[in-house]
């Protein structure tokens, strides 16, 4: 662990030595995008370029999509819905509506349905009260707060470089307490700074740490995922190379942590592939920015290291897919063979010519990742070559063992259930 | 003025036709009316540091809407009008902002081709067109910049820049105007200001 964070420091420092040592050293360092992270400026004002800065000509206006501004409303949805595909004995159906930029969810002990959202800078909280759902807006304000949790009657809250409880949360909807923050060591920059919070069975929270820009050698700081013990605050790097990762969960079979990561972008339409991956060991480096999609070397991060160095994933799951949200099926609702699979929410593409992802990805693996399977398990909303009239963004588990999936452009969250 | 406001107020807060979906323009049209006292007469506004509205991107302008009455872009003048908008206001206040015809005749400023041709430069470094378009009308949430008057050009970015204001589009205004200094935001803003109309 040492000696690889020890070689990683001086990946980044790598471009520093060439531009010092060789009479060239100028146009090197030029050439190679880096960015000196050790002042603080750099983290109130990082890099302009993170994604705007690597595209072709030919990939010129493929911006960022923003959804529409109000959430879609309730009749229009339904009629949305009857283009999503499912396999035969699945039914799609709108569970809560009227949830602006609806990310990351998670159960409470007493049935609460919390919610994040992301510039809607809301946290929201559905209640259930015989088949009735209402939506409340518990918490206001928060940046980016994607990634909620909750443990121990707290309801956790990512507000992009705070870990932030709410103690009791479910009896206080009306309320909310004061929060406390449980972790703070973390970069304040947005860009890739939104994060998704998967708790383990001692309660320690894996936290993405994604760099701020698309390719480049990221700050050491940065590019890991962290696993964090919010109760002391303790810390350590589960995963380095990581670049944008906003979903994970912990396979029930083996209690191992597997994540969903996009892609850096600008290549091409058709690569890299972005990935489902599996961490077996700690520290383990995931291949960015040097390797993509464990076989495409980068073709000016790659700096002498070969894929071979680093875990490939276990799952290609597609170019510009955009995973995101995903868990493990662990109810018994849906037919045997859907056991342990993995749902995936994937968000779709922003920037390729024709858009792809925006549906709901399956995974059927073993635990040690041997013999993966992927196939379509539900889609359907990408409308055209470029639009979408919703986007999944999460999945969790309800109770019964139907699926809950959140959509952020829609402001909606669906319910898949099975009858045979 | 207070009273102005109030009387503003309430006419906005009016009960809104909620159960219908679409926006409607003509809907729109009646719920702007406040809007037009700073905003100019047919969305064109001859008052300092107050932005144009006529032709704006539909998208743009809802989200500005969100971003006023959550209190994510604070400003004192907006937020008592705006507090109480449904949904349905903001998308009939969008549509019908967007239906007037766009116009190039904002600009109080002279032309001053060098700090234009700066200005151009600075655009062209930082990929403005990328979300704006080559004529920079914006697309979607991407907002229409052309032409917009130079003073309300100079706060908007300064407001980026500072994040007084949020960023669509994931985070690119933001970054886009992170790295900008005074000067270079007068350039850009003279540039934008003062483009010539586009020949369609």
């Amino acid at each position: 662990m040492k000696n690889r964070s020890f070689r990683f420091s001086l990946a980044a420092a790598l471009p520093l030595v060439l531009a010092a040592a060789l009479p060239s050293g100028k146009a090197v360092a030029e050439d190679l995008k880096h960015y000196d992270s050790s002042k603080p400026s750099f983290w109130a004002h990082p890099p302009a370029d993170w994604f705007l800065g690597d595209e072709t000509e030919a990939q010129k206006g493929l911006a960022p999509p923003s959804g529409p501004a109000t959430p879609t409303p309730l009749d229009e949805l339904q009629a949305d819905l009857k283009r999503i595909k499912l396999p035969p004995g699945f039914k799609i159906e709108v569970y809560a509506s009227n949830i602006p930029q609806a990310r990351q969810m998670a159960w409470g002990a007493n049935g609460t349905l919390f919610v994040g959202s992301f510039l809607a800078t809301n946290v929201y909280a559905v209640t259930d009260q015989g088949g009735q759902r209402t939506v409340k807006t518990i918490i206001k304000g928060l940046n980016m707060p994607t990634g909620v949790a909750f443990r121990d009657g707290a309801l956790y809250v990512i507000d992009i470089d705070k870990l932030l409880r709410y103690d009791n949360a479910e009896a206080n909807l009306d309320k909310m307490p004061a929060p406390v923050v449980a972790y703070d060591d973390m970069p304040p920059y947005t860009s890739h700074g939104w994060k998704y919070l998967v708790t383990d069975k001692n309660g320690w929270m894996y936290i993405p740490f994604g760099p701020p820009f698309n390719i480049g050698i990221p700050p050491t700081s940065v590019s890991q995922i962290r696993r964090v013990d919010p109760k002391t605050g303790l810390a350590e790097i589960v995963a380095l190379g990581v670049r944008n990762s906003v979903g994970g969960d912990i396979d029930p079979r083996s209690g191992d942590y597997w994540f969903t990561e996009n892609a850096r972008d600008w290549m091409s339409d058709d690569t890299p592939s972005d990935k489902l991956n599996h961490i077996t060991r700690l520290g383990e480096h995931f291949g960015y920015p040097y390797c993509h999609e464990g076989d495409i070397p980068d073709p000016k991060f790659a700096m002498g290291h070969k894929c071979s160095e680093f875990t490939p994933p276990v799952v290609k799951l597609g170019a510009h897919v955009a995973p995101l949200g995903m868990k493990f099926y662990t109810g018994n609702q849906f037919p045997k063979q859907y056991k342990d699979n993995i749902f995936i929410a994937e968000h779709g593409s922003w920037n390729r010519h024709k858009y792809q992802g925006g549906r709901i990805e399956r995974v059927v693996v073993d635990p040690d990742g041997k013999n993966p399977h992927q196939e379509v398990f539900a889609s359907g909303w990408i409308t055209g070559e470029r639009d979408y009239f919703g986007r999944p963004v999460d999945i969790l588990q309800a109770p019964d063992g139907s699926l809950l999936v959140s959509d952020d452009w829609a402001g909606a969250i669906y319910r898949i259930s099975y009858k045979k | 003025m207070t009273i102005r406001m109030v009387t503003l107020a309430a006419i906005l807060s009016l009960p809104a036709v909620s159960c219908l979906a679409a926006a409607d323009i003509a809907a729109g049209q009646e719920k702007a009316k406040p809007c037009l006292v700073c905003h100019g007469e047919n969305g064109v506004s001859s008052m300092p540091g107050i932005p144009s509205l006529a032709g704006q991107q539909d998208q743009f302008l809802q989200w500005q809407l969100i971003f006023f009455r959550t209190g994510r872009r604070p400003n004192p003048m907006m937020a008592p009008l705006i507090a109480d908008i449904t949904d349905q206001d903001i998308r009939d206040l969008g549509a019908y902002f967007h239906s007037l015809p766009y116009t190039t005749a904002t600009s109080d400023e002279s032309p001053n081709p060098e700090l234009a041709e700066k200005g151009k430069l600075i655009v062209q470094q930082h990929h403005c067109a990328a979300c704006h378009k080559d004529d920079f009308r914006g697309e979607r949430a991407a907002a229409a910049i052309a032409d917009q008057r130079q003073d309300y050009l100079v706060k908007a970015l300064t407001d980026y820049r500072s994040a007084a204001r949020p960023s669509t589009g994931v985070a690119a205004m933001s970054e886009a105007a992170s790295g900008l200094t005074d000067d270079d935001i007068v350039a850009v803003s003279h540039y934008l200001a003062t483009l010539p109309p586009v020949k369609k």
